[in-house]
């Protein structure tokens, strides 16, 4: 008996360390299967609740992108940039007009 | 507690990484524009801040831009060729000096992303948070469209009018392909623009040619038109459906719009926004402010604009701008000298030749267009120390 508890302790201990790891691997693959069309800063600066990242992630897979670990992005994504964060502060660019 | 050599250099790495990401926002200038609300860099959605907004036309150096897919490589005019085919009796390929000899036309008109005030919108919808400034006023000017039709001849059997851009899509993305029914193409306030604001269209607006489809969305006016064909339907890409459609049945909040219910936006609703004060402003008890802004209603023309100073409870007749234009926006303004201390909420609502009003609560919609709920700042009113 001690040693299934043991066991499933070792497992939800396991299941936690998976959890760092999986935000980690979704920044990853944030980097690897988004940058190719286009900058983050339109994905950083949006607040959405998972089933709304996760939409997203099927309009863009259907449009061509090879998401390898679709898991670890939506979690990062829902963690990072859920509806429950507050809105980012505003950017601005540098003034480049002719004078 | 002293921290440990790991604490020391993860806080090391912070730093590092917020001057990284410091020196990164600071190196994003685009030639050409002051200093812009920046959404995205690549492609490029750029956003202008309200206390830019101090004149009828819109400064090219001001106005906002949004891309869907990267802009194509700069557009040699001279080799620049714009195809005329689908159903005409005389497919064409017309120079750009081709364009310039038909008659020009002027037409001011307002451009307004179909998002523009998404951010306002509880729940958040995706989509670029766009603030009140993905707007801008310009006079274009250029052929009409009719006028170019003309060269080819449409056919009877056309319904619709296509137009392409000389922007294409990496990897398997959806062109930037839209269509408007053939009687909004051949309308005279439709243009083939080859100049904004007196000069010729900017690369980052479209140069060398831009479609105006006056008083539309601003999804309609198509960048760098390499291609128009009159077609019997209309072209059914991304950016047609489901993209730029509007629920024609209202959506709770959070909800889902029955596909079939969209409807492609075409007209814009009617809408003013508050430029001055600058919202959550504070200003001393004694002084003179001028409420400001600018309203606009598609297709129509602003007939008149209501400020209130008090919430709601009572509204004023802002004066307003002339010219009464259809497309084009009105300017408005309102002296204001609060007579007591306290915390002012002002609303600014705009009523269209149309008959139509801002609403109190803007339609919640699962993509966060057409956001024209009366607009509402704040303002601290001191007693001075």
């Amino acid at each position: 008996m001690t040693g299934r508890v043991l066991l499933i302790a070792s497992v939800f201990a396991a299941n936690a360390l998976c959890a760092d790891g999986l935000l980690e691997r979704g920044e990853k693959e944030e980097a690897r299967s988004c940058v190719a069309c286009h900058s983050l800063r339109i994905v950083h600066s949006q607040r959405l609740a998972q089933s709304a990242w996760g939409r997203e992630l099927d309009k863009m897979a259907g449009w061509g992108t090879k998401i390898a670990d679709r898991e670890a992005l939506l979690a990062y994504l829902t963690a990072n940039f859920g509806n429950d964060k507050p809105a980012p502060a505003p950017v601005t660019t540098k003034d480049a007009a002719a004078r | 507690m002293t921290p440990s050599r790991r604490d020391v250099f993860a806080a090391l790495l912070a730093v590092a990484a917020a001057k990284r990401a410091g020196a990164a926002d600071d190196a994003i200038a685009i030639p050409g524009k002051r200093s812009m609300l920046l959404h995205n860099d690549r492609p490029e959605d750029l956003e202008t801040p309200v206390s830019y907004y101090d004149s009828w036309l819109t400064p090219t150096s001001s106005f906002y831009v949004r891309q869907h897919i990267p802009r194509p490589a700069p557009i040699d005019p001279a080799a620049y060729r714009l195809t005329v085919n689908g159903l005409v009796s005389k497919p064409l390929e017309l120079t750009l000096a081709d364009l310039q000899r038909l008659p020009q036309q002027t037409v001011p008109a307002t451009l307004e992303c179909a998002g523009n005030g998404r951010g306002f919108y509880r729940p958040q919808v995706p989509g670029i948070q766009w603030g009140r400034g993905a707007i801008g006023n310009a006079e274009w000017s250029g052929p009409r469209v009719s006028d170019v039709l003309a060269l080819a001849g449409v056919a009877p059997t056309a319904k619709f009018l296509e137009a392409d851009g000389a922007d294409s899509p990496a990897g398997g993305a959806p062109d930037f392909v839209r269509s408007m029914p053939l009687q909004k193409a051949l309308d005279p306030a439709t243009l083939l623009a080859l100049r904004m604001n007196g000069q010729p269209i900017p690369d980052i607006h479209g140069f060398p040619a831009r479609l105006i489809a006056s008083g539309w969305v601003g999804a309609s006016f198509v960048k760098w038109v390499t291609r128009l064909s009159p077609a019997a339907a209309r072209h059914n890409g991304f950016f047609m459906n489901p993209a730029y459609r509007y629920p024609k049945y209202g959506v709770p909040p959070g909800g889902a719009a029955n596909p079939a219910d969209l409807e492609p936006i075409e007209g814009m609703p009617v809408k003013s926004t508050i430029t001055a004060p600058e919202d959550q402003s504070k200003m001393t008890l004694g002084s003179a402010a001028t409420v400001r802004g600018f309203a606009w209603a598609g297709e129509e023309a602003i007939e008149r604009v209501d400020v209130s100073t008090d919430g709601g409870s009572t509204w004023r007749a802002a004066k307003l701008s002339e010219p009464k234009l259809r497309f084009a926006w009105r300017l408005w303004q309102l002296d204001w000298k609060p007579a007591e201390p306290g915390y002012y909420s002002i609303l600014s609502r705009a009523t269209d030749s149309a008959g139509r009003v801002q609403p109190v609560v803007a339609q919640w919609n699962p993509s966060g267009y057409l956001w024209n709920a009366i607009d509402r700042i704040g303002v601290s009113v001191e007693k001075q120390s």
